[in-house]
């Protein structure tokens, strides 16, 4: 049997209107409100940055700045960022230009095929914003929303060290004390 | 300056070339092209485990919102297998009837013009199946088995006799479980037909088999497609075949006229692109009293699908690790109704020496001896199974330097015998190696006008930093610095390349490479043999030596030429020249083509009453051959360090009793290592260049992961007194 | 998912309006389950009401208490200082869930209301799921369930609440402040949750079209020792296998003078462990106390053949909160 290809069925979806205000941009947009907010940068405005990792919240790729703070926008919906600040990687720097950031990750190799990159720089930003790079420990801990398979965590906590002065035995008020405590 | 004398053993560890691309975001992995009129598949998967399809309804799937085709074996014509490989049969072509081999198998596609609209059209396709009992014990006698199936089965010697008469033996049985690879990037396929060729850009380690395979399902000339993916979002051998998947978006593409994009949904990333099978290990070894070892038996019994093949030699491990006159190895397949197994870092050698390695600790304390003292006493120093010498060796001074650096004079021999801050602390160490893997390979290099060189080969990036060590070697070889040489990767219209897989890129693509360079070289002597303007008028390729972008005699090194003063003079805009390699056979080398080797050396910390296990400390020493380049080198070892991590503590694919349903497939319930789970680790570099490759590399990609999980067994042991003989070693078994 | 339509809503009123005005509506909030399960095909609303931009973003502290908005989230929370002076295992619990990205999502109320992990639940491929569709059956039970409750269970569902904060707001006799279109009304968080019976489906006290506007939870008394320790796989980002909260009040001759007791990770709901506050309360603090206290707390558990461990794990880690928080040693 061979199939055709058969022309877009014409049921009307439930539309919705808003503005996604991206590093600084306007950009309006009408959609079926399903879209999410990950889909919407990396799909609809070529914002190819912002990874999909598991679209389940469950790995950290894809992470931006909604007002500031870091989140996943594989669930975020996209309506519902409307008026909203967000940031994503393509707001840092350029490739000869890079941002003091991305600069550490390239010098410590803090990646490898660079795919969860974007968010563990995303992530980075937002550990620095929240005074989370006290020490070594506390910069793991709070990193761990970031999964990284090719194993580049130990220079991504090197880089972070780098841009943010963390000293060796720095304070570590948020970290578990040898999670599972200690007898 | 720049020489092709050989550079010293660990070379400069520049950062990566793509890394400037990678850490912007602007680095293209293949679901991120977009093409006008793409429309978005998504695939529909079996709820049986074994059986047939009774019927399948797309009705209401057809009449969702935006969907534009609906594919299932009714309705997708007949495909072609893909082409016989090193690794095995293709993987069968994709809907071509009504059988379910397991669950999760695909059974439809639903496209639409967008993700969400074919999304909720694949939830609307109802398919109904006539159930029958899944095969998924590895012991289940309707399970079909492959003996031997990678012909490596090892026999030396007299191994019940050796064993009879032996001192001491130990004889013990290790589990492992299924893993799943998860690269974080899902694997996807983009394709479209412009005219009657087909362009895939697509998640793939081997892109010159891609073309292969692609043609071979639709019948094309292998010219006909073209494989592009200059980036992927890691692979760990997700991405070494040619999945169902892939040929269905070109399928679809062909059927809708469309480019389409499909992008495997994490929980399909378990089912859809191979997975480490799970398997069983007994291992039996005699020794003397004084440690030598007399006997080595070690058989294994790992899953296969139904209908694939997946190459897992895990025995074998035990032909080549260690010096002792009789051994025995064997490996088994059970075919089971499982989603096709596949390699995954380290195939069959992470899994074989885990239960080695494990057995050796053992005898240790059985033979009252320290661990490390046993793997000393009996070095393999020649090729076991021939006694040839080894193109390369340092496996000693990995033991013995990683002992030194790691500190493991301070541990006590006695388990339960070292504490502090109330938490049990153990040392366990593993002796590794990878075995030796090389295919021939093609490349093309390029000097243009403005002095600038061009190679390229099918080879992938996958966050091996090719880009980065292709452009040391074939810079070195050019006489060039890093920065004025680009290396053109992952397209199926370059060179052919083998797989990034087995530990073999850099030494196949560089070996091509530097071929490539030296012809280059021989191509601007050519040019020049007669240039009476030229002051290497005359000379040949071996008389000059290429040098800060020109060549020069070597009798006379101040006597030189630039590649651009050349090209001006005759008028070229640029010079090319091909090259491939071929690897020598132990016979034509006469001696035995080296692997890399290493040590490694772990500290564990466990909570005596919560069970608790933290890696606190992870040395690894290994012998690579010569290292191109330090920085990604060692994030090699550090990733498959963490892999290995992942491997022994945390790691396992749970499948449901009946159905081989796979329980926990999302990131959020198969536990992968996290950050704050990752310790500072160190590795060190050891060993000589390899005399086997015209580069000096041995291959690194692997070995980083080999040796953890039993390294962290032994440690565990060290550290509690429990010897846990399964992986992963969670916290429940310590309480 | 299922094609739905977006709407905001930016008074309570309002919101409530529309969860009235259309029984198959679902709030959004900070869309860490809701989404989630959209995805998974187990939620299907054809309206989803975003109550964001309700004015219920504030922290305060009144009559002993400290009044969080349902909509604060929670990290903003855990960087709330009221919180981290006087209700320190709540910081503790908050940041010990999920990761940073998701804290600054999810919201106090959707946390308490959060679904379970259970994947089989979350699986509709898969038929038998008494929570998803009673009557037909739990998959749990003779499949994968290691990570599945022995407290709180019964034949037709062992699905493991999976909140951190809620075991200690539990623990602590937090009160739940609902809206709904019938008016307003408080419940003990204690009240709140139900275990599956035969019901499963029925998760709390929430009736339909009603909203958390926001959580009050009385302040520790000054003095009181707690904590909150959570034992998993994994180091970080990873739902609890065990988990304790405890707060107690330590006299001077070392006796309990009052204690709290919650347990995460082996329950179907947020479990307040009442009989191990019965043996605790009155009794000196010291190690046989204690492993009595832990045994009364799992004394009715029902353990499977993949969870039995989480029997011993949830004593183990009771006892070593215990231990923390009175210093006294094993």
């Amino acid at each position: 049997m061979t199939l055709q290809a058969k022309p877009h069925a014409e049921e009307s979806l439930p539309q919705t209107e808003f503005t996604l205000r991206v590093n600084g941009r306007d950009h309006p947009l009408r959609t079926d409100a399903r879209l999410t907010l990950l889909d919407a940068l990396h799909d609809r405005l070529g914002l190819t940055g912002t990874k999909k990792g598991c679209d389940q919240g469950t790995c950290g790729a894809c992470t931006v700045h909604v007002d500031g703070r870091r989140v996943l926008s594989c669930l975020t919906l996209a309506a519902q960022c409307d008026e909203r600040e967000i940031a994503t990687v393509e707001g840092l720097g350029t490739e000869d230009e890079l941002h003091p950031v991305q600069r550490a990750f390239l010098e410590h190799d803090a990646f490898q095929c660079g795919y969860c990159t974007p968010g563990q720089i995303m992530s980075a930003l937002g550990l620095m914003a929240e005074g989370r790079a006290g020490s070594p420990d506390e910069i793991r801990e709070y990193m761990s929303g970031n999964i990284c398979r090719c194993g580049a965590y130990q220079n991504i906590v090197a880089a972070i060290r780098d841009v943010a002065g963390t000293e060796d035995g720095g304070r570590a008020d948020d970290v578990p004390q040898a999670e599972g405590g200690r007898p | 300056m720049t020489t092709i004398s050989r550079p010293r053993l660990i070379g400069p560890g520049i950062n990566r070339v793509d890394g400037p691309l990678k850490v912007t975001g602007r680095a293209p992995y293949p679901n991120d092209f977009a093409y006008p009129g793409m429309v978005h598949a998504v695939l529909v998967r079996s709820t049986a485990g074994a059986g047939r399809i009774t019927e399948i309804d797309t009705t209401a799937a057809e009449r969702s919102p935006g969907v534009v085709s609906v594919l299932t074996h009714l309705n997708a014509g007949p495909l072609a297998r893909g082409p016989m490989t090193p690794l095995g049969v293709s993987p069968p072509a994709p809907l071509q009837d009504d059988a379910i081999l397991h669950y999760g198998q695909i059974v439809a596609v639903a496209v639409a013009e967008t993700f969400e609209e074919a999304t909720e059209a694949a939830y609307a396709v109802r398919v109904g199946y006539a159930d029958e009992p899944a095969v998924l014990d590895l012991d289940d006698p309707r399970a079909k088995v492959r003996t031997n199936p990678w012909g490596r089965d090892a026999d030396r010697g007299d191994v019940p006799v050796a064993l009879a008469g032996a001192e001491v033996v130990v004889d013990e049985t290790y589990l492992t479980v299924d893993n799943t690879n998860n690269p974080m990037g899902p694997l996807t396929t983009v394709a479209r037909w412009e005219g009657d060729t087909l362009v895939v850009n697509n998640s793939t380690q081997w892109a010159s088999l891609e073309g292969a395979a692609l043609a071979a399902a639709f019948g094309i000339p292998e010219e006909s497609v073209h494989v592009v993916a200059p980036y992927v979002g890691g692979g760990f051998g997700a991405g070494l075949r040619v999945w169902q998947h892939v040929v269905l978006a070109a399928l679809a593409a062909r059927v809708t006229g469309r480019p389409v994009k499909l992008v495997l949904t994490r929980p399909q990333m378990f089912t859809a692109c191979g997975h480490r099978p799970k398997g069983r290990q007994r291992v039996r070894l005699g020794a003397t009293r004084e440690g030598a070892l007399v006997a080595v038996q070690h058989e294994a019994r790992t899953a296969s699908a139904v209908d694939d093949d997946n190459f897992e030699p895990t025995a074998s491990v035990s032909a080549t690790a260690y010096a002792c006159p009789n051994v025995i190895t064997r490996d088994v397949q059970a075919r089971l109704n499982v989603p096709v197994p596949n390699s995954m870092r380290g195939p069959g050698t992470a899994t074989g020496n885990y239960a080695l390695e494990c057995a050796m600790d053992e005898l240790a304390y059985r033979l009252g001896m320290d661990p490390l003292e046993l793997r000393l006493r009996n070095d393999a120093a020649v090729h076991p199974p021939t006694g040839l010498p080894w193109s390369s060796r340092a496996h000693k001074e990995c033991l013995e330097r990683g002992a030194e650096l790691f500190g493991w004079s301070r541990r006590t021999h006695e388990p339960r015998s070292m504490r502090e801050d109330g938490l049990l602390v153990g040392y366990g160490l593993a002796a590794v190696g990878y075995p030796w893997f090389r295919a021939r390979c093609s490349a093309r290099a390029t000097i243009r006008r403005d002095g600038t060189a061009y190679v390229c080969s099918a080879g992938t990036e996958i966050g091996n930093g090719a880009y980065t060590v292709l452009v040391q070697l074939s810079a070195e070889a050019l006489g060039l610095d890093p920065g004025q040489v680009t290396f053109g990767l992952g397209d199926s219209t370059m060179p052919m390349a083998p797989q990034t897989g087995g530990s073999s890129l850099t030494g196949a693509v560089g070996s091509a490479a530097h071929e490539a360079c030296r012809a280059l070289v021989g191509a601007f002597t050519d040019l020049v043999a007669d240039d009476g303007d030229s002051p290497l008028r005359g000379c040949t390729a071996d008389d000059v030596e290429p040098a800060d972008g020109a060549l020069r005699r070597r009798d006379d090194p101040a006597v030189h030429e630039s590649y651009r003063d050349i090209l001006a003079r005759h008028h070229r805009p640029d010079l090319s020249a091909d090259g491939e390699s071929t690897p020598l056979t132990a016979d034509e080398l006469g001696m035995a083509p080296a692997g890399a080797f290493g040590a490694k050396y772990v500290e564990v910390r466990v909570d005596p009453d919560l069970g608790r296990i933290r890696v606190a400390r992870a040395l690894s020493v290994i012998d690579g051959g010569r290292i191109v380049n330090e920085k990604t080198a060692r994030s090699q070892i550090i990733g498959g360090t963490v892999g290995g991590i992942g491997m022994a503590l945390f790691e396992e694919t749970v499948s449901d009793p009946g159905s081989g349903r796979i329980a926990n497939a999302t990131l959020g319930d198969y536990i992968v290592p996290v950050n704050a789970d990752i310790p500072d680790m160190q590795v060190e570099f050891a060993g000589s260049w390899d005399r086997a490759n015209p580069v000096g590399t041995k291959g690194i990609g692997e070995i980083g992961l080999v040796g953890l999980a039993p390294a962290i067994a032994n440690a565990v042991f060290h550290a509690t007194g429990r010897r846990i003989r399964s992986l992963p070693i969670t916290l429940d078994q310590l309480l | 998912m299922r094609p739905f339509t977006y709407v905001r809503a930016h008074e309570v009123g309002t919101a409530l309006a529309e969860a009235e005005a259309d029984s198959r509506a679902d709030f959004l909030a900070g869309g860490t389950t809701q989404l989630d399960l959209m995805k998974d095909g187990v939620l299907r609303p054809d309206r989803l009401i975003d109550i964001t931009r309700l004015p219920l973003h504030g922290i305060e502290e009144r009559q002993g208490a400290l009044i969080v908005g349902a909509l604060v989230t929670m990290e903003e929370l855990a960087a709330d200082p009221v919180a981290g002076r006087r209700l320190p295992l709540v910081r503790e619990a908050l940041l010990r869930s999920a990761s940073v990205q998701l804290r600054n999502m999810a919201t106090i109320g959707g946390n308490l209301l959060q679904r379970t992990r259970c994947r089989y639940f979350r699986d509709p491929t898969v038929a038998a799921c008494n929570k998803r569709d009673r009557g037909s059956g739990c998959a749990a039970v003779h499949g994968s369930h290691r990570t599945h409750a022995v407290l709180g269970t019964s034949e037709h569902c062992i699905a493991t609440h999976a909140s951190d904060v809620a075991v200690t707001l539990v623990a602590l006799d937090a009160v739940v402040h609902i809206s709904g279109a019938a008016g307003d009304r408080k419940v003990p968080l204690t009240g709140f949750y139900r275990t599956p019976g035969d019901t499963p489906d029925v998760e709390n006290d929430l009736r339909p079209g009603e909203l958390i506007a926001a959580v009050e939870i009385p302040l520790l008394p000054e003095g009181a020792r707690s904590d909150y320790l959570k034992v998993r796989d994994r180091s970080s980002y990873e739902f609890a296998l065990a988990s304790a909260a405890v707060a107690v009040g330590l006299g001077a001759d070392r006796r309990i003078e009052w204690a709290r007791v919650g347990l995460g990770g082996v329950a179907t709901v947020p479990w307040r462990a009442v009989e191990a506050e019965a043996v605790l309360t009155g009794s000196p603090a010291d190690g046989e106390v204690f492993a009595s206290a832990a045994a009364a707390a799992v004394a009715g558990a029902e353990p499977r053949p993949q969870n039995a461990f989480k029997v011993d794990l949830a004593q183990r880690t009771l006892v070593r909160t215990l231990q923390t928080v009175t210093g006294a040693g094993s």
